[in-house]
């Protein structure tokens, strides 16, 4: 095996993302640092902390091409915006540069492209602007040196995820929309678990926003 | 001068708890050293993006360095499925409890030498760890039916506690395994399925793995043994101390440990004898950085042989929906399994293999599943309308794993990163881990019996369940594992293993290791079980011994 394909396969880069980039291993920056909990940020306000107006519209509609709404709800309606504002405030703090810098490029495309903001552009034409960014194909993307447009998109798909799934007291996952699109019935350690019963399918199972 | 104890264990988890269980029992006084602090039930909720993604619960401090082989560059993380608290990684563990077999003790000897590979008996038989399994199944209170396993370990004192409720998932994946002439059954787990030893009746909340238990029906060392201990008043347990040095007299023996507490202020414990259990990672770490004039090269290693022939399993598995809700996210990991295809067959191009089972690790939590799985490119889009379709499909989405025997090879392993650094300024240990060709053909064999298992069982969509993580090949490897052993190898060579057949040094009378660390070879079962039995089996040892004054 070549040194080269060594490198890059030990660098591959959604590996990278998921241990290194936001969770897991690489908030080494973070990691010693005292970190006030997001929960408690996003139970107090719903207003951006971290991002500006216009940042936080960026990045708004950009988790609504992430996980899009259709018959049931998606990242808009789940506030995942809220949520990642949150988690820079706070746990995700070692992000903060990366938007501060791929919002304004996001944007930036949008207008290269098309002389309109991204919130402006149709949802095929922001979608052609994402998947260039995911592949790193865009021309336009002016800060590729310092970010590169794959690092950036795949923080913001993560993000989104995380933010469409994790507890709503993190900001995210309004009114349990993510849960319920998931079909996940929510945390149970709180809430007396499961009967036997219906780990056997034999009972029904009641979501806990149901209950 | 300071109080000598009779013994000093670094480490609590599988090997070490037992340890500082059985030994306080029988009345020696024990100063234990647990790196991490101290959490329990109030600690223990099921917050994903907490617990899981974050990892903010069990190793806040955790630090490691990987690399693919000698000539690789390394790089820097967490990779190694850990907790470093008070009970180790048992805390967090899916508490599947397997015996080994028969023919995982004697390798060697049954497949012959294979190139590139450091195959090895045992010196121990399963005859002799047999009476320690059950004792280990009985104090961890083992709950499933042997009965329904015919490939399984003779066993002749029947689980403690009778079989958990069978998912849906587990339904699901019976009935395909039995529509191809296979023998399912349901996974024996440490998990209590109706009050037993003081604890109370599992509650299925569904966040097992990963997460510690709020109710402790989960056995663990935190649950079972050291609460035990600490009631004999013998036990004098140390949080947050970070060993660094194994001290050694001019005689060659250890004097006890050195560690560092919380705010990096050094203290030194004396003891008769030490026993490390901090991992097969935490333990070559913490070996080979006592060096000392009399063992330049690390305390124990004059064989060379510490840190050497890590493995951990690895785990082709395959993804399929089905049409119905599977209630995954109910019960705990894994619910059901089969062994037919277990026993090594060259035939099939490989030897060994492993068990095969529903394997949820990555389906039964809604954040992990849709990051990993569902917004992995060879589904698909990983974002759009196909990744939310794909969130849709959570509760139906079920996941068949193998726990597949690797091969040891000498140059995979445990050293000190020569760079990277803790936050005390210790040198980080190094993972050095790629794949024996065998470990290839093994993954790649049964990926397809799975694809099969999968369809028999009316999975509509099945796709291979690979992701950067588990993903092996010739270029890549796994980063890490849950499952860790082999880094001080248990022998009666004492130019090829570091420890003798009672896991004490062959070259330091009074050091002993006891975790996971002394497996040669390791079967193709989760290891807890037998981490557990032959840490019963060298205390009873111990035991013995020191009271005839022998040792």
């Amino acid at each position: 095996m070549s040194h080269e394909d060594q490198r890059r396969d030990v660098l591959d880069r959604r590996a990278f993302l998921q241990r290194g980039g936001i969770y897991g291993a690489g908030v080494l920056v973070a990691l010693h640092l005292p970190r006030p909990e997001a929960a408690r940020a996003a139970a107090e306000s719903t207003a951006p902390v971290v991002l500006s107006q216009a940042e936080w519209a960026t990045l708004e509609a950009a988790t609504a091409r992430i996980i899009p709404t259709d018959r049931e709800p998606g990242a808009k309606e789940a506030n995942c915006v809220n949520f990642i504002d949150k988690a820079l405030a706070n746990e995700d703090a070692a992000a903060v540069p990366l938007y501060k810098g791929g919002l304004p490029a996001l944007d930036g495309v949008a207008r290269t492209r098309h002389g309109k903001a991204f919130v402006e552009l149709t949802p095929a034409e922001q979608d052609a602007v994402l998947g260039d960014l995911e592949k790193g194909a865009a021309a336009e993307w002016t800060i590729g040196g310092q970010l590169p447009s794959p690092v950036f998109f795949e923080t913001l798909r993560v993000h989104t995820i995380v933010g469409f799934l994790a507890d709503p007291s993190y900001g995210g996952n309004a009114d349990y929309a993510g849960w319920r699109v998931a079909g996940y019935p929510g945390p149970r350690h709180r809430r007396g678990g499961f009967t036997p019963d219906q780990v056997e399918g034999k009972a029904p199972v009641v979501p806990v926003w149901e209950r | 001068m300071a109080e000598e104890y009779d013994v000093c264990v670094i480490g609590t988890g599988a090997g070490g708890g037992v340890m500082i269980d059985q030994l306080t029992a029988a009345g020696f006084r024990v100063v234990a050293l647990e790196r991490g602090g101290r959490v329990g039930p109030l600690d223990f909720d099921d917050d994903e993006l907490k617990n899981v993604i974050r990892d903010q619960v069990f190793s806040p401090h955790q630090l490691e360095t990987y690399r693919f082989d000698a000539e690789s560059d390394s790089i820097t993380g967490r990779f190694s499925h850990l907790a470093h608290c008070v009970g180790g990684t048992m805390t967090h563990w899916a508490a599947w409890s397997w015996r080994f077999r028969p023919d995982d003790f004697e390798v060697l000897s049954k497949e012959g030498p294979l190139a590139g590979a450091n195959l090895a008996d045992w010196p121990i038989s399963y005859d002799e760890l047999e009476p320690f399994y059950t004792k280990a199944e009985q104090d961890f209170g083992v709950a499933g039916d042997h009965t329904m396993n015919p490939f399984g370990a003779p066993q002749k004192t029947p689980l403690p506690n009778p079989r958990h409720p069978e998912r849906v998932s587990a339904k699901k994946f019976a009935a395909g395994a039995k529509k191809l002439g296979y023998h399912p059954f349901p996974v024996p787990k440490a998990i209590n399925s109706r009050p037993y030893g003081g604890r109370p009746r599992c509650m299925y909340g569904g966040a097992c793995r990963a997460y510690g238990c709020p109710i402790h029906a989960k056995a663990t060392t935190l649950s079972v043994s050291l609460p035990r201990a600490e009631r004999t008043k013998k036990l004098d347990l140390r949080i947050e101390a970070m060993v660094y040095e194994l001290p050694v007299d001019d005689r060659g023996r250890v004097t006890g440990a050195r560690y560092l507490d919380a705010k990096g202020n050094a203290h030194e414990v004396r003891a008769r004898h030490t026993i490390v259990s901090a991992g097969a990672i935490g333990t070559p770490q913490l070996l080979l950085l006592s060096k000392s004039n009399r063992f330049p090269d690390g305390l124990a290693n004059g064989s060379g042989q510490v840190g050497r022939n890590l493995t951990f399993h690895h785990h082709p598995s395959v993804v399929g929906v089905f049409d119905e809700d599977l209630r995954t996210y109910a019960g705990f990991e894994s619910h059901a399994a089969f062994d037919d295809l277990h026993a090594s067959d060259p035939k099939r191009g490989f030897i060994r293999g492993g068990v095969v089972g529903e394997l949820n690790t990555f389906t039964h939590q809604p954040i992990a599943y849709s990051v990993v799985l569902a917004g992995d490119h060879r589904f698909g889009s990983s974002w759009g309308a196909g990744l939310k379709d794909r969130i849709r499909a959570f509760p139906r989405t079920l996941t068949l794993a193998l726990i597949g025997e690797e091969m040891p090879m000498e140059e995979n392993g445990v050293d000190l990163d020569p760079e990277v650094e803790d936050r005390f300024g210790l040198a980080v240990p190094r993972v050095t881990k790629r794949h024996h060709e065998n470990d290839l053909a093994m993954y790649e064999w049964y990926e397809k019996k799975l694809m099969e298992v999968a369809e028999a069982a009316g999975a509509k969509h099945v796709a291979p369940g690979r992701n950067p993580e588990v993903h092996i090949s010739k270029t890549q490897a796994q980063k890490g594992n849950a499952h860790n052993h082999g880094t001080a190898r248990m022998g009666n060579d004492p130019s090829r293993s570091v420890l003798d057949r009672w896991c004490r040094s062959h070259e330091v009378p009074n050091l002993w290791v006891v975790d996971g660390s002394f497996m040669p070879t390791t079967g193709g079962y989760n290891p807890t079980l037998t981490i557990l039995a032959n840490a019963y089996r060298v205390a009873d040892h111990f035991i013995r011994e020191a009271k005839k004054g022998s040792i």
